[in-house]
């Protein structure tokens, strides 16, 4: 079992797609969190501000940094499920 | 002149001693080998430079202690203080390090290149490393072939490794046999004669073979072979220091002043450091004799006790000039001062980083960040403003009220002399990058190299603009001065926009904060096309006016696509990955006619 277990991590070493893969996973995590925390910011804003201007604008801020989220884990899925290939 | 001799004269006096002894030639093939083992070892190094080297170097430069530490580890690791020469002077170029760190790093490669010796003197020489180099080397060149960039470099060090051990194993068998017919100990010279000529030699030796390392290594198999003596082996050591000097200041030549500064302190530490060896070279030697007894090195362990000798004079070196660093960097750079550079002339482009993906990408984002300084001062004189009020806090409003006296500047006129050549420079130094690069080094290479593209499609579209702008801004219709003062507010922000996010370029979500610049630009390019009607209804412009408008408005998204798309690319110093990953989650044309859409109908809906 040990043996299957190391051969299968020097073929995911050696399989540089894979590795690409991983290091691309690694730093859409890293991303996808900053902004997570931006848009739990900006709600925590929102809901302080009172000034009908100022909410249209968060509002939208909130939309986009939520496209650009959601965008991200579309793209996270789609690479879990090229590794699971 | 003498470049042009000294090429045929080496290889004659080469080929006549070939011809002379064969043993010689063995001599010779072994420095041939060595050197080239340096070579593939400085290539692998360079294969794991995309990051570790980078990061450690750039966590260097608070304190001197770690600019010092820096130095003597990644030397030692790397067994080539020219390498680490190279990665100093990119990075003092790219302006990611001050001088201070610079001439510490040096200092610390100065001591940890005499690791070397010990390599060679205690390991080298006393095994027979010929039976590891073989393997290495056929290890090595199979790991070459493969195609993943890390087992690539390990192949290069690997194999270079391999070559530093057969040409070390060369040179020895060289002077073993050399020994049998000639006695170079013959002509040893005693005394203080002897100290001067044998450092001269050194000093010839370490320029002609470009490397004090080789020198070094030539300088123990002999002492092994009792072909010199222990006296003029230190001279030579202390001439081989003094050549790496000659050799850095040859390569700064073609350098940037930061280049010439730190080849000047290198200068400096040496020829100080060689001054107090020759001056001491007797007290020294009585010291390395009361240390080699003192760690229990044999009494007649002469190759020992010369890395010894190496080692505690160039300790002295770093010892007498550390407290003196700054009163030096302060010189070096009241001496060597940058030539004047007009706002055109690249400042970050610098030849020796070529070969370093990861500080030539930095080079190009820096210039390309030039390029947008020039190109922001243009975009702005377009819009008749001044570029220091669009970067102050003042409301925009008043800023624009405020701005009657900005004169008018010629776009095509300011394009050839500060963007054109500059871009230029840019394309042709992005083309020079060489080496092994990850998929995510092209891609920024390439996103750079649009980002560049980007801003010159912007100063093209604000060129279009300004015609009509200069028109109507002076208009006796308040209504058309109105509208245009609405554009040239709402690129202002966009520009003050992309001066706030710049300072931020390490925050993903503010990178990612741009694409709302584009959304505001969309807002208001419908808006207007709703005020176009009523304007033109109510009879208060003329429907040529409103057809220039419409014109305009759409040249103003197209700037702010461009300069979002490009601050997006070149505001973000991030990882490579990290950036690669900024680019792909920006929103594309369509999605942000989606996001339009729906922040419309929610805005609609809350009103």
């Amino acid at each position: 079992m040990k043996i299957k277990k190391l051969i299968r991590k020097a073929e995911s070493y050696l399989d540089s797609d894979e590795r690409d893969r991983k290091e691309k996973k690694k730093y859409l995590k890293q991303v996808l969190r900053k902004l997570s925390d931006h848009e739990k910011k900006l709600q925590a804003r929102l809901v302080d501000e009172t000034d009908q201007d100022e909410r249209a604008g968060l509002e939208k801020k909130l939309a986009l940094v939520h496209a650009q989220r959601k965008k991200g884990l579309r793209l996270q899925k789609a690479l879990m499920d090229q590794s699971k290939e | 002149m003498i470049r042009k001799i000294l090429l045929p004269t080496i290889f004659a006096i080469l080929a006549y001693g070939f011809w002379l002894s064969p043993d010689f030639k063995t001599i010779a093939a072994g420095v041939a080998i060595f050197l080239f083992g340096m070579l593939s070892l400085e290539e692998g190094f360079k294969a794991f430079t995309g990051g570790l080297l980078e990061k450690l170097l750039r966590r260097t430069t608070d304190r001197l202690w770690k600019s010092l530490s820096f130095g003597v580890v990644t030397t030692t690791v790397m067994q080539s203080s020219s390498l680490v020469s190279v990665i100093t002077i990119s990075f003092l170029a790219a302006g990611l390090i001050p001088l201070i760190a610079g001439v510490g790093i040096i200092f610390g490669a100065n001591l940890g290149t005499t690791t070397g010796a010990w390599l060679v003197a205690g390991f080298g020489l006393k095994v027979n490393i010929a039976a590891y180099a073989m393997p290495m080397v056929v290890f090595g060149v199979i790991l070459i072939f493969q195609k993943s960039k890390e087992l690539k470099g390990l192949g290069y060090v690997l194999a270079g490794l391999g070559f530093l051990f057969l040409g070390i194993h060369y040179m020895k068998e060289g002077f073993d046999a050399f020994k049998d017919d000639i006695d170079l100990t013959a002509y040893a010279v005693s005394g203080y004669a002897g100290v001067m000529l044998f450092t001269l030699v050194g000093l010839v030796a370490t320029v002609i073979m470009q490397s004090s390392h080789a020198t070094l290594v030539l300088i123990i198999t002999a002492l092994a072979a009792q072909q010199i003596t222990y006296e003029n082996a230190l001279a030579l050591a202390i001439g081989a220091n003094l050549g790496t000097t000659i050799t850095a200041i040859l390569g700064s030549i073609g350098s940037n002043v930061d280049g010439r500064r730190l080849a000047g302190a290198h200068l400096v530490f040496n020829l100080t450091t060689a001054i107090v060896a020759i001056a001491l070279i007797y007290q020294l030697t009585d010291g390395v004799d009361w240390i080699s007894h003192l760690v229990g090195i044999a009494e007649d362990d002469y190759t020992l006790k010369l890395a010894v000798f190496h080692t505690v004079f160039n300790a002295l070196g770093v010892l007498i000039m550390l407290p003196v660093i700054q009163p030096l960097v302060d010189f070096l750079q009241r001496t060597l001062q940058a030539r004047e550079r007009t706002a055109a002339q690249p400042r970050y482009l610098n030849a020796s980083a070529t070969s370093l993906a990861d500080t030539a990408i930095e080079a190009v984002r820096k210039e390309t960040l030039h390029l947008y300084d020039n190109a922001f001062e243009i975009i702005a004189g377009g819009l008749r403003l001044r570029p220091d009020d669009i970067r102050s806090q003042r409301p925009l409003k008043e800023v624009i009220a405020q701005s009657e006296d900005v004169p008018h500047v010629d776009i095509d006129e300011l394009y050839e002399l500060n963007v054109k050549s500059l871009y230029s420079e840019i394309i042709a130094y992005i083309s020079r990058v060489k080496g092994t690069m990850t998929p995510s080094q092209i891609d920024d290479l390439f996103a750079l190299r649009a980002a560049g593209k980007d801003l010159v499609e912007a100063i093209k579209d604000t060129k279009h603009l300004q015609k009509n702008l200069d028109l109507y801004l002076h208009s006796d219709n308040p209504a058309i001065v109105k509208r245009y003062n609405a554009i040239r507010k709402e690129l202002a922000a966009v520009l003050r926009g992309l001066d706030r996010v710049r300072d931020q370029g390490d925050d993903s979500a503010a990178i990612l904060s741009l694409d709302g610049l584009k959304l505001d630009m969309k807002e208001n390019d419908a808006r207007l096309l709703d005020r176009l009607d009523k304007l033109v209804r109510k009879d208060k412009i003329s429907a040529h006016m409103a057809t220039s408008l419409i014109n305009d408005s759409s040249y103003a998204y197209d700037v702010t696509k461009n300069l979002v798309k490009m601050g997006e690319v070149l505001f973000s110093s991030g990882d490579s990955g990290v950036r690669s990953i900024e680019r792909s989650l920006a929103l594309d044309v369509d999605e942000m006619d989606d996001l339009f859409t729906e922040t419309k109908t929610n805005i609609e809906r809350m009103l």
